[in-house]
Formats: structure tokens, sequence, C-alpha cells
């Protein structure tokens, strides 16, 4: 039989028009989609094969969604993974995906509260179990962040125990001054709202959807706040100061290839919250440090997409165990306090200092 | 607007908002401020000892200026018991540093302090000028680079000196903490924050006084001071890599004026944090410091040849994995023990760094790791192509730019032929 005829075949199969250019490689669509996969399926090969974690059971895992495109298109991988694993009779136990999603609506009132899309997602991903919390709840994960924050906050932040949940910490953190704080500020609570989750469902680790140019803009953005010694695990994949992993298996992708891996999905075209694109003309000086780096590295990455990468992968190889021992940890971001002024007396770290609103700038 | 009084005297008005914090103060508490904040800096770090002999890399810019004049400030002030002199490079310039020099020479009369110049042509018989028409304003920065660290030793030796101080400032570290993350060099991340750079491999010592100092902030005591100083930047061109990072420190700096200071910080514990078999490497290879790194004396011009260089060879060694992959996707059901070894020594691999003997240059006898050191390699390059401009030697600056442009015309048509 005679092989089709094909003007531009796939560089993989030879049995396909290829439709996309993939790192120089002309493929079809298929091709690109286990390309792309496989790159996810490589970093998830500790829980599907449950290396280092019970055999007999699956490994619990949590994977914070935000209906972004990246934690989209990563949670719609890892159902493909889940249905393979399930559909074994013989194989390892593999891993259980738990879907944590912080209310939308209840982190900023600009956002859309998106139940279309909780729905769509449950209906998408049979096989993950989901939770919807709203962003107040952190004050019943964890009990103690009341009072962290107020002394966090200094005198000019009064906690009024009258209000409700959500209105204690709008109040906490319209106290924070610049955008900069604000950012960082949301950023850590958030952080630890879902890792009081993760422990409470018993989860080993945390599956984070960062795409490359946000682990990129991470790194920087937190060299630029002076979390330096925190990069590491805000970035990498290991054991977090929580006691929890954490795994970032977008690290390989540009956010260029989970866009045309969303597209060949219609149910993920519609469940993904596009992200705001960041206002052009808006004055260097009014942007929070994040978005600078988030522009620095889109805006870099259209030219030196490698370079960028390289970033994170460059904070990557610190190596944690060249920490001192016995270091005492931040009350609110749980970084180590490494180097601090005044010794061990401080109860918040550098950074976090600087977001304070006492002396934040 | 009544105008507001001095944030630490509350007497006189104040004149100056201080860039690091925004505290309003007078022109005498911003002097005293910023004079203190170095003093603190160098007790802390103990950086000197009484009776040290001190050599200040002295450029006629601004940084090394303001280090000079408040050096001598607090070495009286508080009895450092220092014997500061300057040291000076000379590149061969012309329209730069012939001009600068000026400046160092009477900042040596100002502050009474002896003044040594080296010269690039007594070194090594090529003024920088000669070296851009040779090699043409690509690349020109490392030559710069490596010639002008063993120019500052040679400097300090013939002075029978063992510590040089630079001006290099806060805005500068953080720029080279930036610039190493986006070049991946683990290495010059871990030594680029200290505030001394010697080791086994030179017997002279490096420090910058100036490391926790803002750029704008030298700029404001220079110009309440009145310094005298020369602020032309290089006429040549700078490294990428620094140029993308400077730009970033700028903004950071417009958002939150902390930042520099906050990268500074940053660096300090990732240097830290960098694996243990990779300090080492930067301790043995200190010696070539600043190879790579250009003077710092840039301005924020991006040309991009060095990033677009990097990522190409990024995209070249992702391209050569995927490759990799490939070929190993069928051997996919090799048993777990065998793959997991194999990861182990892919990882050791990774991490095995030949460890480097410091030996002294067969040539020059400059302490060097190779069997010839680095500047007596770039000397051998230029020399073999002398003859081509030997003729050039001499001719002015407008006769050399159109033959470096001519260069590049020819290196073009090459190209596109």
């Amino acid at each position: 039989m005679p092989g089709k005829e094909l003007s531009d075949p796939c560089v993989d199969c030879r049995d396909a028009e290829a439709i996309l250019t993939l790192r120089r490689r002309r493929l079809c669509k298929d091709c690109y989609i286990k390309f792309v996969s496989y790159k996810v399926f490589k970093r998830m090969e500790n829980y599907r094969l449950n290396r280092g974690f019970a055999k007999d059971k699956p490994c619990k895992l949590l994977f914070p969604l935000s209906y972004g495109l990246s934690s989209s298109v990563l949670l719609h991988m890892l159902h493909d993974q889940l249905e393979v694993q399930r559909s074994k009779v013989h194989g390892s136990p593999g891993f259980d995906l738990h879907v944590l999603i912080i209310e939308p609506s209840t982190i900023s009132p600009s956002n859309p509260a998106h139940d279309e899309g909780f729905e769509l997602a449950q209906k998408c991903f049979p096989l993950c179990s989901f939770t919807k919390v709203p962003f107040h709840s952190i004050f019943a994960l964890v009990p103690d962040i009341k009072e962290t924050m107020s002394q966090f906050a200094g005198k000019g932040f009064e906690d009024d125990p009258s209000l409700s949940d959500a209105e204690r910490l709008n109040a906490f953190r319209s106290c924070i001054a610049t955008s900069t704080s604000k950012a960082d500020v949301d950023h850590i609570l958030m952080n630890r709202l879902i890792v009081a989750f993760a422990k409470q469902m018993d989860c080993q680790a945390i599956i984070w959807g960062d795409s490359d140019s946000r682990l990129a803009a991470k790194t920087l953005a937190n060299v630029a706040k002076g979390r330096g010694s925190s990069v590491i695990w805000q970035v990498s994949d290991g054991m977090s100061p929580f006691g929890l992993e954490f795994n970032f298996p977008l690290r390989d992708l540009f956010t260029a290839e989970l866009r045309d891996y969303a597209s060949f999905f219609p149910e993920l075209t519609k469940l993904i919250v596009p992200d705001e694109p960041l206002p052009a003309n808006t004055l260097t000086k009014n942007l929070s440090i994040d978005e600078l780096m988030m522009r620095y590295v889109l805006t870099q990455g259209e030219k030196y997409p490698g370079v960028m990468l390289n970033v994170t992968r460059t904070a990557n190889k610190l190596d944690v165990s060249q920490m001192p021992a016995n270091l005492s940890h931040c009350t609110f971001c749980a970084a180590p306090l490494m180097n601090e002024v005044g010794g061990g007396h401080t109860q918040f770290c550098y950074a976090c200092a600087r977001s304070r609103p006492s002396t934040s700038s | 607007m009544a105008p507001s009084p001095c944030f630490h005297c509350q007497t006189n008005r104040a004149v100056i908002i201080r860039p690091k914090n925004r505290e309003k103060l007078c022109r005498t508490c911003f002097i005293n401020v910023f004079e203190t904040e170095v003093h603190e800096t160098i007790t802390s770090t103990s950086l000197f000892y009484p009776g040290e002999r001190v050599a200040i890399g002295a450029s006629g810019g601004k940084d090394s200026t303001v280090l000079a004049s408040v050096l001598k400030t607090l070495n009286e002030r508080y009895n450092y018991g220092l014997d500061l002199c300057l040291l000076s490079i000379d590149e061969g310039i012309k329209g730069y540093r012939d001009d600068s020099l000026e400046t160092v020479k009477r900042n040596a009369e100002q502050y009474e302090m002896p003044l040594e110049i080296v010269g690039y042509d007594e070194l090594y018989g090529w003024t920088m000028d000669q070296v851009v028409a040779q090699v043409g304003k690509k690349g020109n920065c490392t030559y710069c680079g490596v010639f002008r660290r063993q120019a500052l030793d040679r400097g300090a030796a013939r002075l029978g000196i063992k510590h040089v101080v630079t001006g290099h400032n806060a805005d500068d570290v953080a720029e080279t903490v930036m610039m190493n993350l986006l070049r991946g060099d683990l290495p010059r991340l871990s030594r680029g924050t200290s505030i001394v750079t010697d080791s086994a491999a030179s017997d002279i010592k490096r420090s910058k006084p100036l490391k926790y100092a803002y750029e704008k902030e030298i700029v404001l005591y220079a110009h309440h001071k009145q310094l005298d100083y020369f602020s032309t930047e290089c006429i040549y061109s700078p490294e990428a890599f620094r140029g993308s990072a400077r730009t970033l420190i700028k903004d950071l700096e417009k958002i939150r004026p902390s930042s520099i200071l906050d990268i500074v910080k940053s660096g300090e514990d990732m240097a830290e944090l960098v694996p243990a078999e990779i300090k080492g490497k930067a301790c043995a290879r200190a010696a070539d410091d600043e190879s790579t790194g250009g003077c710092g004396s840039q301005n924020g011009r991006t040309r991009g040849g060095e990033m677009a260089e990097m990522e190409k060879k990024l995209a070249d060694d992702e391209a050569a994995e995927s490759r990799e992959v490939e070929i190993k996707l069928p051997a996919q059901s090799v048993p777990l023990p065998r793959k997991k070894q194999n990861k182990g020594i892919k990882g050791s691999t990774q991490k095995t760094i030949k460890t480097q003997t410091m030996g002294t240059c067969e040539r020059c006898g400059y302490i060097s790791s190779q069997k010839i050191c680095k500047a007596c390699t770039l000397l051998e390059g230029l020399n073999k192509n002398r003859p081509k401009t030997a003729i050039e030697v001499g001719v002015g600056l407008e006769d050399e730019e159109s033959s470096s442009t001519l260069m590049r015309q020819m290196e073009r048509v090459q190209l596109g032929g």
C-alpha cells in the first residue's frame, strides 16, 4: 500500500500532517499532546510509582486550581494520568488528586465567581475530588493566624472580633500599604491556607500549577523582595518548611505550549479564566514587584525563553542542606531566619518586615 | 508649602530626600549619615587593620572619588591608621581614560595621596583602542576585564600593597546578583556579594567598602561635598546581561527603594546555599574574576548578543535532550533499581567539578589555574594578527571608529555570503 501523500509530515509519527512547530520540530496534534504531556508525566513519576511513599495505598496529593491557563492545563494532564492509572488492574496504587479552589471572588471583588467553572471542572475531571473555600477560611484552617496578623500589622490595625471573618480579613489586607506588599502578603496568606488545608486532608504533597514564566518571575521577584533564602522551596521540587512536599510539574514547558495544548480541548477553553493582561501604560512605579517581574519575564521571554527558563533552573541548583541547622522560622511566612539583623530575636523575617505596614515603603 | 525640617536634627531645612528610605535630611546630616554607614560597614566586617597600606582603585569616576574622599575622612575621624594611596589603570581609551586620569591626578593632590598609574600598553603592549581596532567592539569588554584584574594586582604588587579597595556600590552588587541569576552562573553568585574577595589564588585582597551605598546617594554625596569627578561612561559597548539587569534594578528601585538592599540580602543568603562543590570552585577561580564581568561602568545600553548566544545554546541543549528522550522511550520497562542508579549518576556528573590547582602562568608568572593565564592567551590571539593593525597604531579615534565599522561591514558580508 502506498503511503499517504503528506506535504508536511509530522516528524514523530510520519503519519499525519504537521500542524505546529514545537521546539523547531514540526508535529501533528496528537504527537504534540504526547510530547507536552510526557514532560509532566516524567515529573509525576515518584507519585505514580509511589516512590518514597506507602506502597499499599494511593499517595494523596493536593492540587490548588486557580482557573488560570497553567493550572487548568495541568489538571487536564493529571486527570489523563489518573485515567490510565485506574484502568490498570495490577498497577501500583499511584496517586489520588484532591482539587482545592479558593473562591476567586473572595480574593478580589473584581474576580468573577465562576460557579459554572466549578461545576464544569467536576464534570470534566470525575476522578478527582473537589473543595471550594473562601479566602477567609484561613481563620478556621490556621487558628493562630489572627494573632500573627495583629502582630504583623502593628499599631495601625485593630482587629475587631465582632466583624465577620470576611470583613476581618479585608480589614487586615487593606492596612498593607503598597501594591508590592499587598501582593506579597496575599501570596503568603494563600500559601498558608493551602498548606493547612493539605495537612487537614492528610495530603503528602502539593502539586502547583505554576507555569515556566511564573516560576521565573517568582524567582526574580523573591530575590528582589529579599526572600533569597526561601526562593528554593518556592520554585523547586522537594520538601517545604511546612513538612509537605512541593512539586511544580510544568517547569519544563513554555507558556506558549500550554496555550496550544489548551486550544485542542474545548472544555479547557470554557474552564480557563484568561489572565487579565498587564496594563501596558501603567507607570512602572505603580506596579507591584511581582507584576514588574512578570512583565519582564514575558517581554524578555519573547526573545529569550530559554534564558528565562534557566533562571528557575539556577535557583533549583541551590542546596537547602547548606542552610545552618536549628534556625527559627518566620511566624508569618515560615521562612528560616537566615542572617537576620538582631540575631534570633525577631519574629518576622527580613522580607516580611519589609511588607509590614509600619516599615513598608 | 512650608519647608520641612531635617528628620535627624529637626533644626536645619531638609534639602535631600534620601533615595534609600525617603527620609528628608539637611546637607550636614546626609553627609554624616552616609559616612557613618560606610564606617559601620567597615567596622562590622573588620575590613582593615591599623597600619594597613591600602590602594584605592581610582578611575576618576564618582564611585572611586567618593570612596577616596570618605576613606580619607573616616581614616582621620576614627583613627583607622591607614596608609592610603590611589592606583589607576590606564586602559588606553582616548576621549575617556586620558581625561578621567587628569581627574585622578587632581584628586591625588586634593587628598594628598600618592598616585600610581599602570598602563595596558606598558603591561601588555596593547591599548584598548588598539584591541578594539583589532577585535571590533563585540567582546572587547572581556579583554578589558581580564587585563584590568591583572593590572590592578600588578600595580598593587609594584607598590608592595596587599589590599585594594574598589568603588563597587550596592547597585553594582545587586546588578551582579540579578545578572548571575539570568546567566545561571552559580560560582559567581556565591562570591559576588561578599565584601572581601580574597582567595588562595592571589595574595592581594579586594574589597568594596561602598557595598551598601546606593549609587544615587554616592552622586548626592559627591554633589554636596563638591567633589571633583569625571562623569563620562566608557565609550565601548556593555555586556547584555548586565545591561538587562541594570534596567531591571532601576525599575525595582522606583517601586520599592529598599529593593537594592533587599537584593543584596537575597544574594548573601543565596551565596550560602550554593552547593559546596561549586563554592570550592568559586574560590579557586577567583583569580579569573571579572574575566567576563566587564567593568560595571555601563549604562544599561543593551546589545543583546550574549543573551541571544546563550538562548541559542540552551535551545540546542534542549533539542539534543529531546532527541535523547526519544531514544530512551522504548526502554521504559527497565527495572527500577537500574533507573535509580542512572539517576544517581546523572546527578553526580552534574556536580563533579574538576578541582583546580593554582600555579603560575608560564609566560608572565601571574597566578593561574592553567599553564598559560587568560591574559596571555588573549594576548597570543591578538599578537598573531598584529601585523594587520600595526599600521593603525597612533591613528586618531575617528579613523579607528570607521575602521571597526568597516570590519563589522566585512563581517556582515562574510556572513551574508
